[in-house]
């Protein structure tokens, strides 16, 4: 089954041949085709050409285009530091006091920074595979966002001494993710967030609820008004917020290995669709194929059975060094299962 | 002792707590003022606060803002009491070196590691974030600390780690320094495949390894 089969069947409840299975690639897909990974963020042929070859390659079920979480913030003035062949990562803020909030604007992303490039891949990743498989496109959550713009300790330092200012850099930053989604939506390709600030390892359940909740429910209104269904990711401790992301209106909730599976399940699963939560580093990144096999009989004993769905993922981004044996394993894993997954093939000790 | 001056040592260490970084200041020079004892202050005041603090961040109270403004405040405390220490107060501590490795330039963690390392009585010397790994061989020889900490959050940089090991091992003074390590990606099977002296999953739990490596019952028992 082509992906848009398998996904289209499993909503319908239908007869599927395994569950649907998503290592997040991002800039593994530089390994695929042999380029730098700097080369991918301001090229958007070759960050393209990437994503389709790693499709190919793997088969997994949603091509996610993204290469790191400071595209947004880049193009509203925010300093990323582009290694040759490794991640990008933030330099500095855009700003680094209050005073200067007024400096920021939202940003055309036809036309700011790396967008384009962005925007350039997803359309050739679409008329590439776009009818076989999802594609989507990352966007980075307002709250998170922000926290790129005036710095990570600086936004949760205000969001006790300053509220109306976290406030402000969150619009300003909603306003970019609207203006880019709806562009995405424009070509076919389907927003996906990401808010790893909003975690319960950084801010409290309240913190969630005042600064990145409102943020979230607008940006996930406006894709379901545009007929799109969401993810949404947050890093590390949820468990507090869950019931909050359900709330978000958002149809899938992307769990971290942070957190249990199983509890998220008991929780939400009956709201919202699940994915995760195999372990990035330390099974698909550092484990072997057996470790990779045993994490995803886990995660599936956990939750296949979820009332809205699963969707077998790896429980954040993969590392751009993820051998490609332990993807291959993972994809492995899932296909041997089957679907239904016969409860007797799920080691007991995990259930 | 007065039971005032308990009284005040009480309410600093509230004012901590409670992220009042102008009311601590406010106690603080009270305290100058009023000639009461510097060490006393800080240690029944200024750390009992950031201790408390510290509890509430481990049962999921309070989150890293919460911890962040705590710190504020006890800093500023810190700042008008050190000065008037008495010399025989000013204690030989255990210190630590710590950073983000090369690469990467989240740190948060690392400053909360730091923050809670120093209220336990640690001195720490913050080399900062995207460190090079001769940096943290260096300056920890320098300073003749026990203790090299290193943080990431990502999976890029965590050879960096690895890389300031085996540093130290080339340069044969691995003996001469614990290394710990923490930070999103990293587990204990990292941290006993790249040989680390530890491992710890957040703040807490990284000063208990502190402590036991370093063996400072002295430590110990202030916080007590």
């Amino acid at each position: 089954m082509k992906p848009l089969e398998r996904l289209a069947a499993y909503n319908q409840g239908k007869s599927i041949d395994r569950l649907p299975c998503v290592p997040i690639i991002g800039n593994t897909a530089a390994r695929v085709t042999g380029v730098k990974v700097s080369e991918l963020r301001g090229n958007g042929r070759l960050l393209a050409a990437a994503q389709i070859a790693a499709y190919r390659l793997f088969g997994y079920d949603n091509i996610r285009v993204f290469t790191d979480l400071y595209v947004q913030a880049e193009a509203m003035g925010a300093k990323v530091r582009c290694p040759l062949d490794e991640t990008a990562y933030l330099e500095s803020p855009a700003i680094s006091d209050v005073a200067s909030i007024d400096t920021i604007h939202p940003i055309d992303p036809r036309k700011a920074g790396s967008l384009p490039q962005h925007l350039k891949a997803m359309a050739q990743v679409l008329d590439a595979v776009g009818s076989e498989v999802p594609v989507t496109g990352a966007i980075t959550a307002p709250f998170t966002n922000a926290s790129f713009l005036i710095g990570a300790e600086n936004l949760v330092r205000l969001t006790i001494r300053n509220p109306d200012a976290v406030h402000r850099l969150c619009a300003i930053s909603l306003e970019t993710s609207l203006e880019y989604a709806d562009i995405m939506i424009a070509m076919g390709c389907t927003p996906s967030l990401t808010d790893p600030m909003s975690s319960s390892t950084v801010i409290s359940p309240k913190k969630f609820r005042e600064f990145s909740f409102p943020y979230l429910k607008r940006l996930i209104g406006f894709i379901h008004d545009r007929g799109k269904s969401v993810t949404l990711h947050i890093c590390g401790k949820t468990h507090p917020i869950w019931e909050l992301m359900a709330d978000t209106g958002a149809d899938c909730l992307s769990i971290d290995n942070e957190a249990s599976l199983l509890a998220a399940k008991e929780k939400v699963g009956r709201r919202v669709r699940l994915m995760g939560n195999v372990p990035p580093s330390e099974v698909m990144l550092q484990g072997a194929p057996g470790d990779v096999r045993a994490a995803v009989r886990k995660c599936v004993a956990e939750a296949w059975d979820s009332p809205k769905g699963y969707v077998v993922a790896s429980g954040c981004s993969l590392a751009t060094e993820t051998p490609f044996a332990n993807i291959n394993a993972m994809l492995g894993a899932v296909r041997e299962l089957g679907y239904p997954v016969a409860a007797s093939e799920l080691d007991q000790g995990s259930l | 002792m007065l039971s005032s001056s308990i009284e005040l040592y009480q309410q600093l260490s509230d004012a901590v707590l409670e992220m009042e970084e102008a009311q601590t200041v406010i106690l603080a020079e009270d305290i100058v003022k009023h000639g009461l004892d510097a060490f006393e202050a800080i240690d029944r005041g200024l750390v009992q606060g950031m201790m408390r603090a510290g509890e509430l961040f481990e049962q999921e109270e309070y989150f890293i803002p919460e911890l962040l403004l705590c710190s504020d405040a006890m800093y500023a405390g810190l700042a008008i009491l050190k000065p008037h220490l008495k010399t025989e107060q000013m204690r030989k501590k255990s210190r630590v070196v710590i950073g983000v490795v090369e690469g990467d330039t989240h740190d948060i963690g690392k400053n909360l590691v730091k923050i809670m390392l120093e209220t336990s009585g640690f001195e720490v010397l913050d080399l900062g974030r995207d460190i090079p790994p001769k940096a943290f061989a260096d300056e920890a020889a320098l300073a003749g600390a026990q203790v090299i900490a290193l943080s990431t959050l990502m999976t890029t940089t965590m050879d960096g780690m690895a890389e300031v090991i085996r540093y130290l091992t080339d340069g044969k003074i691995r003996d001469r320094h614990q290394v710990i390590v923490g930070g999103g990606p990293v587990s204990l099977g990292f941290a006993q495949r790249i040989g680390a002296n530890g491992y710890a999953p957040n703040a807490s739990e990284a000063v208990k390894l502190t402590k036991r490596l370093t063996g400072d019952s002295a430590i110990c028992k202030q916080i007590k």
